[in-house]
């Protein structure tokens, strides 16, 4: 039983991972999506404002800014700037030798690219003669961009279509044969497990840009993101829940249809997991709604609050987009509330339901680290990093002491310092003051850790400075 | 030394009392305020990050600062100097140097790294603590290293 868990954990683990690592290639750029979303909803043809001149913004947007920005992310991702200087590189290559907008092919390029230069600087640090760097770098990256741009407009491009097609294909062949609320029996349990983000922008985003390109619209935005699901259950806990969820529910909803983060109802679902199938009749019904009104949004809707739903509506789409939330709103409150009311299982209370989303989540930042490697023996550590809250006071200060002290001792290590919340995945010895240090393990589990109370303490700095020095020349 | 930013005599004050913590961070935050380098809300993002964690960084030093999100309410980058003679309780701790931070993106960080090192000599924290003026101050919070 157990290992049966943990076999099951560790797939989630797993697609968690992956479904994290793909939205974090699409998450930040949304904002450069919606400028495109703006653009293309006020200036093509069937916009609110057909301008010709104006209008030519969006192809080129689509063909080249938006792929090439996750191409950038995704490199960057695995190697930094170099990685994702390297990943653009790669992206273009695929970009130009194929037709279509390369979404699939940035989100496999750039990471690709990334991966290549890190493994080339892996291969030859320290092998580099003094002065040489400079040119040695910008070299390298010329190169293996150079390559993997051929590459990609010769061997990827032409993969990446017909993969794309298929693709395509299958969503296509799915909505003709009216089968696209089925979608839902996927997504409202992934969703309840933190596969949110990974579905939607990972999968249906880039689908769905596909079709705004041909169509001028997409319903699969609509999948994951219509708010209405959520608010009916939220509201029937409202009604007729009990204690603590009851009182919850009310701040929740807002919190959920306006503002459109759904994992605050997460918790609700989990206290009594019967409760999916509410989730996923009402998503259901809504996607069927949006099907027979034929509505659609223009970009992704992000994050799925009613507020940007309406913003990213296709032209003529709003009775319909308006009819799918209260569908599957209404359809989700009744099944809650007849659930809520008849079943006798006992419920979990919410306190430990939320524990077990903090589990979950916890796993989720566990699984972003997407190098995982044990903490790096002390001889071989190259950067100390200092974190504080907010990587101005504390920190700093700390670690100009202690960079003082390893230059005094020759010692060619990085010392920098910065926030808890932006501490590099591939950090290897980290230093917060003891009341943060949990929080940095929960951020960077595979970092050694220590803590100071004293950001100040020569002495602790000079031990420090000692014991590395010790380790260095064990090896050596 | 070469900074992006000096210490002002305007923002250094001698010979201060606090009955505890909460009083010390305030004041250094209205010194602050007072001379137009933070909105007055940021003297509650500094309790709020005190609260959050001590900004009590050791070697009788305290360095109170607002929180990231109260970044938007710093006008201008300055450090404020409060020398507390007696001692002010920081949790279990005496702080003597109560050094206000308000800083615009990383501008105050040489500054503040070059007063690190400086402070993490107990026997420079006790010559700031002893000193007489707020020249005197500067002077030894702005020695090279």
């Amino acid at each position: 039983m157990a290992t049966a868990q943990n076999g099951a954990r560790g797939i989630r683990v797993q697609v968690q991972r992956f479904g994290s690592f793909l939205s974090g290639m699409v998450m930040p750029n949304i904002g450069a999506f919606i400028a495109w979303g703006i653009i293309t909803a006020l200036f093509i043809p069937t916009g609110w404002a057909p301008n010709k001149e104006l209008g030519e913004l969006v192809g080129p947007t689509i063909t080249y800014l938006l792929p090439l920005l996750i191409g950038y992310t995704g490199g960057k991702l695995m190697h930094d700037v170099r990685g994702g200087v390297v990943g653009t590189l790669a992206t273009m290559g695929v970009i130009v030798g194929t037709e279509i907008p390369m979404f699939l092919g940035a989100m496999i390029m750039g990471p690709l690219g990334g991966y290549v230069i890190k493994k080339f600087d892996q291969l030859i640090e320290g092998k580099i003669k003094p002065g040489l760097e400079m040119l040695v770098n910008n070299f390298s990256v010329g190169i293996i961009g150079g390559l993997l741009m051929l590459g990609g407009f010769k061997v990827f491009g032409p993969l990446m279509t017909g993969l794309d097609d298929i693709m395509a294909a299958a969503v296509g062949a799915i909505v003709s044969a009216h089968l696209l609320p089925l979608a839902s029996l996927f997504i409202e349990p992934a969703k309840i497990l933190f596969l949110n983000n990974a579905i939607n922008h990972g999968i249906l985003s880039p689908l769905g840009l596909d079709q705004v390109n041909e169509a001028g619209k997409s319903v699969l935005f609509l999948l994951e993101a219509n708010p209405g699901p959520g608010l009916g259950l939220l509201l029937a806990y409202s009604f007729f829940g009990s204690g603590a969820a009851k009182k919850t529910a009310p701040g929740a909803a807002f919190i959920q249809f306006i503002g459109g983060i759904h994992e605050i109802y997460f918790p609700y679902v989990l206290m009594k997991p019967v409760l999916l199938l509410a989730m996923i009749a009402g998503g259901m019904s809504g996607i069927l709604t949006f099907v027979l009104f034929d509505v659609g949004l223009v970009a992704p809707a992000s994050p799925g609050s009613i507020i940007a739903v309406l913003a990213m509506a296709s032209r003529g789409s709003y009775v319909g987009l308006i009819a799918g939330v209260l569908v599957s709103a209404s359809v989700t409150f009744v099944v809650s509330t007849v659930l809520l009311k008849t079943s006798k299982a006992k419920e979990t209370s919410l306190e430990e339901a939320s524990a077990n989303v903090s589990a979950m989540k916890g796993k989720q930042s566990i699984a972003s680290t997407l190098v995982s490697a044990d903490a790096k023996p002390l001889a071989e550590v190259e950067h100390i990093i200092f974190a504080c809250d907010a990587g101005m006071g504390s920190s700093a200060m700390g670690a100009s002491v202690l960079r003082n002290k390893i230059n005094k001792a020759g010692l060619p290590i990085k010392v920098t310092n910065t926030s808890i919340s932006q501490l590099p995945q591939n950090a290897e010895l980290i230093i917060t003051h003891r009341d943060l240090t949990e929080r940095a393990k929960e951020q960077v589990p595979t970092a050694e850790h220590r803590s100071v109370d004293n950001f100040l303490n020569a002495g602790y700095y000079d031990q420090l400075v000692h014991e590395i020095e010790t380790a260095r020349n064990k090896i050596s | 030394m070469t900074t992006t930013m000096n210490l002002s005599p305007e923002l250094v004050l001698l010979n201060q009392q606090f009955a505890d913590e909460t009083a010390a961070i305030t004041a250094a935050g209205q010194l602050l305020v007072d001379h137009g380098y933070v909105e007055a809300g940021y003297i509650d993002s500094m309790q709020e990050r005190h609260a959050l964690s001590t900004v009590y960084i050791g070697n009788h030093v305290a360095i109170p600062h607002g929180t990231e999100s109260a970044k938007s309410q710093v006008k201008k980058t300055g450090l404020s100097i409060l020398q507390v003679p007696q001692g002010v309780t920081f949790g279990t701790e005496q702080a003597r140097l109560v050094i206000g931070i308000a800083g615009v993106g990383d501008e105050h960080l040489e500054l503040l790294s070059n007063i690190a090192v400086i402070c993490s000599d107990e026997e420079n924290v006790e010559r700031i603590v002893a000193a007489t003026s707020k020249e005197e101050i500067i002077a030894l919070l702005t020695a090279e290293v």
